[in-house]
């Protein structure tokens, strides 16, 4: 678990080094049963939303952080798990068959767009993955036999059953909290295991030069397939959770900014940084939410993506590499790569 | 109705390909998608209705629509300069996203700063120049899609003539070859830059009014769909050229148009149709219409 | 184990509420629309409507202590939404919801208010699984969800009796937005209209924020249909009636109350001539108090116009006053006296079913005649 570093206890030399992370890991876990039944209980819903981002983050990280691919239609992946789960658990499957389903059609659409597109490259990518997520959105909102179109799922007389996880039944924020806090360090665990892999190094690779990976015999083509593909094991899962917790799907949930959101929090927090990504969501998941929080009766309750934009300026201007990006990444910045 | 349906899509799709020039100007020097460009199209719309609303009066017809566009396009162009300055050129060394970020934070910012200051109602527009409706025989049209395909026609005229035959056209062309070689050749790549986004946000300016004025209303997220759809646009036509934005421009308008004219349901399903297209294309085609290969690193 | 918990939440916030009340401290009425984003200008619509109530009030002197709004955000993204009713649910304050815009948003935050047993009244959302909900197996909560803008079968089924009868159409285009609201009204004047016999020609969808309709019209024409009848909002109303008269459509153009504003009547300039628009409740001539709406509305947002669900949204606002100023800020008592309430205000009675729609049913029909909208029945 060195995903934090120990950047913050050397600030410090007489701290063990496991102590800020130990920490935040402990108030992390502790917080929702503290402030449940308190006038913050909210908190643990926001903190849940932005876990949810990190979730979706990490998995496009795979793709964008990692083999550097352009994906601005991560969201129909998201929108595809959501809809597939919500479909099923209307017709009586548990949760966890329903996530299962969710994670197999992400990935079998993910595989089928990824065979025909990933030859193209840099922003033509972009162009098309963005063209697909649209496509997608659309589809759902136009297609009213299955999805019951804009009106969104489930229909009058359906619901979406209740999460049963080993025995327990999910009902409040903090049990959802809890669910989306063992996804996301489970996502963790398989980015720092993949990362360190020959696979990830290989991403890397084809990231910082696809043609001089090509040449050092690296089959780039299904190196690419495979990144893109697994990054949608997260957004199935992220969308299935999704579907359970608010127990409603409609297509506004899957719009083009949601995209454009994640890329940010991946190229703000640090691309293909685990942590930098993860602070990415913290920060941009997490401000227009503290802000409506914060900002409760006052007239500047209209000015929060106002202050969302110059966040997001600010952050960028003054870390372009990242707030907190990896140390293989720190070792590139030095270099640029944009002319040539 | 073929024809009239055609000449809906070139209405439309000259709308689409002076964006799109924006974006593809840019692109061309600089590598990046400036998504800021939508915004600026969108604040050279409200400019072009407050420069209306003060200056109509007395001047009144074709000298009133002369002069909002040409204060719109001015307004626009210096607010490109200034985006360039301060959101883009500290980021011109930094890894190629950063300033893709910056840019969505200056368009967050910009349509906020609108909502927030100048109006968040809709606003109607004035057509500036009194409509008719003229009669071919076969089919009619109104006098305002004629106006507005020939004043895109007329910029892209002097945008060709800009780039091709003036100096500063030539140092733009210079630049897109190569932004590092014509700065080592004594090309003034900062002004040539900062040039390059005057033209653009003049183009999208231009384009504010004008969709202002075809669609009678503006709104503070008026700039967003037509950014989206005109990136579209020069990313068909092969994104960094020229002929290849008002190329990808035309077609897309075209496009939609006959989609949702002739396709049962299809103004609905005719934004997948014309993203089915465009996958089709850039698949046979991966750099669009009319772009080049794109040279590989070795 | 949950039920009791949260009934021991409610009591707490109870006794907290109660508590304050006798402090003479402020007892709060949420309004919860999207503030900023694509419709942000409707939803600030209905804050302004909201806040006029509440202004209203307090100035009368009806309270012995000072009822203040709480305006939140959800952007018109559920899961934002759901976010803003945690929040609200956690100021024990809140009496009463007034929201949310969108169905999408509405359905969702709605369970969360339900088990915080927080009255909610919505302004606009017509989706009928709102209230259907409520009805259905595994709802957590008291039945608490209400609206005050009626369903779509009401005005779409009334305006195809309306074309029948009055102006004997025989045949109609039909489009909508995409929207819940939109298609909702158009599937039902839709089958009410083929069922009296009259005949569809066509029954499409645009994509909701788009400005180029030139295409489907050219296309409608060769259809020739005697009325176009669109469900969905002002500003894509206002340019499909433009644009049909710019393309030579000569039919009539008929909408619901979502497209009737001041907007309309500016952007698609003469050629709204003609057009029919229907509206929920008595016209406002006839009905003083909301003519009093209008000119106070005017008068407090000078360079803002009544946005179509701004009177729901003040209607709500004023049905929870009213239920306040009788039993107090009691969200239980609120919920009661809700379900009996008989209110009258500027839409003309308001009482709820056993769902909590409102059985309001009555419609006007207007003409833009002169730049203006004229009633006609």
């Amino acid at each position: 678990m060195n995903f934090f570093n120990s950047q913050l206890s050397t600030l410090n030399p007489q701290l063990p080094k496991w102590l800020p992370l130990g920490l935040l890991l402990a108030v992390l876990l502790i917080f929702p049963i503290i402030i449940e039944g308190t006038s913050y209980a909210y908190l643990s819903r926001m903190a849940g939303l932005v876990g949810l981002y990190a979730l979706l983050a990490l998995g496009l990280n795979f793709t964008l952080g990692y083999v550097g691919l352009f994906d601005l239609g991560y969201i129909a992946f998201y929108a595809i798990g959501a809809y597939t789960a919500a479909i099923l658990s209307i017709n009586g499957y548990s949760f966890l068959a329903s996530t299962f389903a969710a994670i197999v059609v992400s990935v079998f659409v993910r595989l089928l767009v990824g065979v025909t597109i990933l030859r193209l490259r840099g922003d033509y990518l972009a162009i098309v993955t963005m063209g697909f997520g649209e496509i997608t959105r659309i589809v759902f909102n136009n297609w009213d036999s299955l999805t019951n179109g804009p009106k969104g799922l489930p229909s009058v007389g359906e619901s979406i059953r209740p999460v049963k996880i080993l025995g327990m039944t999910l009902v409040t924020n903090t049990h959802y909290y809890y669910l989306i806090a063992a996804s996301v360090i489970l996502t963790i665990l398989v980015s720092q295991r993949l990362e360190n892999s020959r696979l990830g190094r290989a991403w890397v690779a084809i990231r910082e030069d696809e043609v001089a990976a090509e040449l050092t015999g690296l089959a780039v083509a299904r190196l690419k397939l495979g990144a893109f593909v697994i990054s949608a094991v997260f957004a199935g899962l992220a969308g299935s959770i999704f579907a359970h917790w608010e127990r409603f799907v409609t297509p506004e949930s899957f719009v083009f900014w949601e995209s454009i959101l994640l890329i940010s929090m991946i190229v703000t927090g640090g691309m293909g940084s685990i942590r930098g990504v993860i602070l990415g969501a913290v920060l941009l998941g997490g401000v227009p939410q503290l802000l409506q929080a914060a900002l409760v009766g006052s007239r500047f309750i209209d000015y929060r993506y106002f202050f969302f934009g110059l966040v997001l300026v600010l952050a960028v201007l003054f870390r372009p590499q990242g707030l907190w990006p990896s140390k293989r990444r720190q070792v590139e910045i030095l270099e640029t790569e944009y002319v040539n | 109705m073929f024809i009239e349906q055609l000449f809906n899509g070139l209405v439309l799709g000259s709308i689409y390909s002076l964006i799109a020039l924006g974006y593809t100007l840019v692109y061309g020097i600089l590598m990046m998608i400036n998504f800021a460009h939508s915004e600026v199209l969108m604040v050279g719309a409200f400019v072009g209705l407050a420069a209306y609303t003060l200056l109509a009066p007395p001047a009144g017809g074709w000298v009133a629509l002369v002069l909002v566009l040409l204060v719109a396009m001015t307004a626009s162009g210096l607010l490109g300069i200034v985006i360039e300055k301060l959101a883009y050129r500290p980021l011109r060394q930094a890894a190629r996203l950063a300033p893709l970020i910056s840019a969505i934070g200056v368009s967050i910012i910009l349509s906020n700063a609108v909502f927030l200051w100048v109006s968040n109602q809709l606003l109607s527009f004035p057509k500036v120049v009194p409509e008719q409706s003229i009669s071919l025989g076969f089919m009619k049209i109104g006098s305002l899609q004629i106006l507005i395909f020939f004043t895109s026609l007329i910029l892209m005229a002097v945008l060709h003539f800009m780039v091709q035959k003036t100096k500063m056209g030539k140092a733009m062309r210079a630049c897109a070859d190569d932004l590092t070689t014509s700065g080592l050749m004594g090309i003034d790549v900062n002004k040539v830059i900062a040039f390059t986004f005057l033209i653009g946000g003049a183009l999208a300016g231009a384009a504010g009014v004008l969709n202002g004025m075809y669609y009678g209303s503006i709104k503070y997220n008026l700039g967003f769909l037509p950014g989206v759809k005109a990136f579209t646009a020069a990313v068909l036509g092969g994104i960094g050229n020229i002929a290849g934005a008002v190329l990808g421009g035309f077609l897309l308008g075209i496009l939609e148009v006959m989609a949702a004219g002739y396709l049962p349901n299809g103004s609905q399903w005719k934004d997948v149709f014309a993203f089915v297209v465009l996958i089709g294309v850039l698949l046979i085609r991966p750099s669009g219409i009319l772009g080049e290969r794109i040279a590989e690193k070795i | 184990m949950y039920k009791l918990k949260s009934r021991l939440l409610l009591g707490l916030a109870m006794t907290l509420v109660s508590g304050c009340a006798q402090k003479s401290a402020s007892v709060r009425v949420a309004v919860a629309v999207p503030l900023t984003g694509d419709i942000g200008t409707e939803g600030q619509g209905v804050r302004r409507a909201v806040e006029l109530a509440i202004e209203e009030a307090n100035q009368s002197g009806r309270f012995p202590y000072l009822v203040e709004v709480r305006a939140f955000d959800d952007r018109a993204d559920p899961k934002e939404a759901v976010s803003v009713a945690n929040l609200i649910v956690s100021d024990p304050n809140i009496v009463a919801v007034i929201g949310h815009y969108n169905s999408g948003c509405s359905i969702p935050a709605s369970q969360v208010y339900a088990r915080a047993g927080i009255p909610m009244i919505s302004p606009a959302s017509t989706n009928p699984k709102l209230t259907a909900q409520q009805l259905e197996e595994g709802w957590l909560g008291p039945r608490s969800i209400f609206r005050v803008v009626p369903t779509d079968d009401v005005q779409g089924t009334y305006a195809a009796d309306f074309v029948t009868d009055k102006l004997k159409f025989k045949n109609f285009a039909v489009l909508h937005d995409k929207t819940p609201y939109g298609q909702g009204l158009a599937e039902q004047f839709r089958e009410r209209f083929a069922k009296r016999g009259g005949q569809i020609l066509a029954f499409e969808g645009i994509a909701s924020g788009d400005r180029d309709f030139k295409a489907l019209l050219t296309r409608l024409k060769s259809l020739n249909p005697q009325g176009v009848f669109f469900g969905g909002l002002y500003p894509e109303c206002a340019l499909l009636i433009r644009q049909a008269k710019e393309i030579g459509l000569p039919a009539t153009f008929f909408s619901g109350d979502g497209s009737k504003t001041n907007e309309l009547l500016k952007i698609a300039g003469p050629a709204a001539e003609g057009a029919y628009l229907s509206i929920t409740g008595i016209p406002v001539e006839h009905l003083p108090s909301a003519k009093t709406f209008l000119e106070k509305y005017n008068q407090k947002y000078p360079g803002a116009t009544v946005k179509p669900f701004d009177h729901f949204g003040y209607e709500a606002t004023n049905i929870a006053l009213d239920i306040i100023s009788r039993v107090g800020p009691d969200r239980t008592k609120f919920i009661d006296e809700l379900k009996k309430i008989r209110y009258q205000g500027i839409l003309g009675t308001t009482e709820f079913d056993a769902k909590g729609d409102t059985k309001n049913k009555i419609i006007t029909m207007t003409k833009v005649k002169n730049g203006e909208f004229a009633i006609v029945n």
